[in-house]
């Protein structure tokens, strides 16, 4: 596997978990928003 | 939520440009492409450290002045300080195996170290979830978060109290070690981690705070529902 691929893995995984971070709180809130 | 939005939008941009920077940096002499992870790596584990900073900062403030709103701080800045710290350390990882040949090494005191700052304040989300009484849960996970803090200079200077596998600090009280490109690159991607750090913690606090009055609405519905006990009733 090329350095490139894996550098560029490397990124999609770190800004794919930020990103799914971010989807998972705006969900939650989103929820609490709608119970209270 | 208009405010919180407005950060994350503020975030995303920053984001943007720090990874156009990451990617148009000049890739270094020696380690070519695997040089452009410190733009992803740095600046998260520079977020650990502010977080679990925070988190300290917030226990101590709750211990003193007993408000919610410290405990909320305390506990939403630990849960993105762990996200972050498990970003550094995979990214790590991986760079690791590029440059020197292996992804892990326990000798290694900052490896180790990092490792363990990242499975405290997992127990320490672990903490919380297990107890119920808020005060108890804010009381006990304020004590962990002052106590856990001293991580923190442990894992920095780790690596110049044992001189093992990973590297020293790229920059330093007497200058960087770095070429100027690539240090702006790390420098605008720990700004743009900065920003998204106070989008996140914004998102967290308010979701905390929106919880715990859903969670008191709940108790004093659960009060006016329950049904008498047969003790305390009289004639039936």
């Amino acid at each position: 596997m090329s350095d490139t691929v894996i550098v560029a893995g490397v990124f999609v995984i770190s800004y794919g978990m930020i990103i799914a971070y971010s989807v998972y709180l705006h969900l939650r809130r989103r929820r609490a928003a709608t119970r209270s | 939520m208009t405010r919180i939005r407005v950060l994350f939008g503020v975030a995303a941009a920053a984001m943007a440009v720090g990874l156009w920077f990451a990617l148009t940096a000049p890739p270094d002499a020696l380690q070519g492409e695997y040089s452009r992870i410190i733009n992803v790596h740095v600046p998260s584990l520079w977020l650990a450290f502010l977080a679990f900073g925070v988190t300290a900062l917030g226990s101590i403030m709750w211990l003193w002045k007993k408000k919610q709103r410290w405990d909320r701080l305390a506990s939403a800045s630990a849960e993105v300080g762990v996200l972050f710290t498990g970003i550094g350390l995979f990214t790590g990882m991986v760079w690791g195996q590029a440059v020197w040949g292996r992804a892990w090494d326990w000798g290694d005191p900052r490896l180790t170290s990092t490792a363990v700052m990242f499975f405290v304040y997992l127990g320490y989300i672990a903490l919380r979830n297990a107890v119920d009484d808020p005060v108890v849960k804010a009381r006990r996970s304020a004590i962990l978060g002052v106590v856990a803090v001293v991580q923190v200079p442990l894992v920095y200077f780790s690596v110049n109290l044992f001189r093992t596998l990973h590297q020293t600090q790229s920059i330093r009280p007497d200058g960087s070690t770095m070429p100027a490109e690539m240090l702006v690159a790390m420098l605008v991607n720990v700004a743009a981690f900065t920003i998204l750090y106070v989008a996140l913690m914004a998102a967290r606090t308010d979701i905390a705070r929106i919880e715990e009055a859903n969670r008191e609405t709940e108790l004093l519905a659960g009060d006016a529902v329950k049904p008498p006990k047969l003790s305390e009733v009289g004639d039936v």
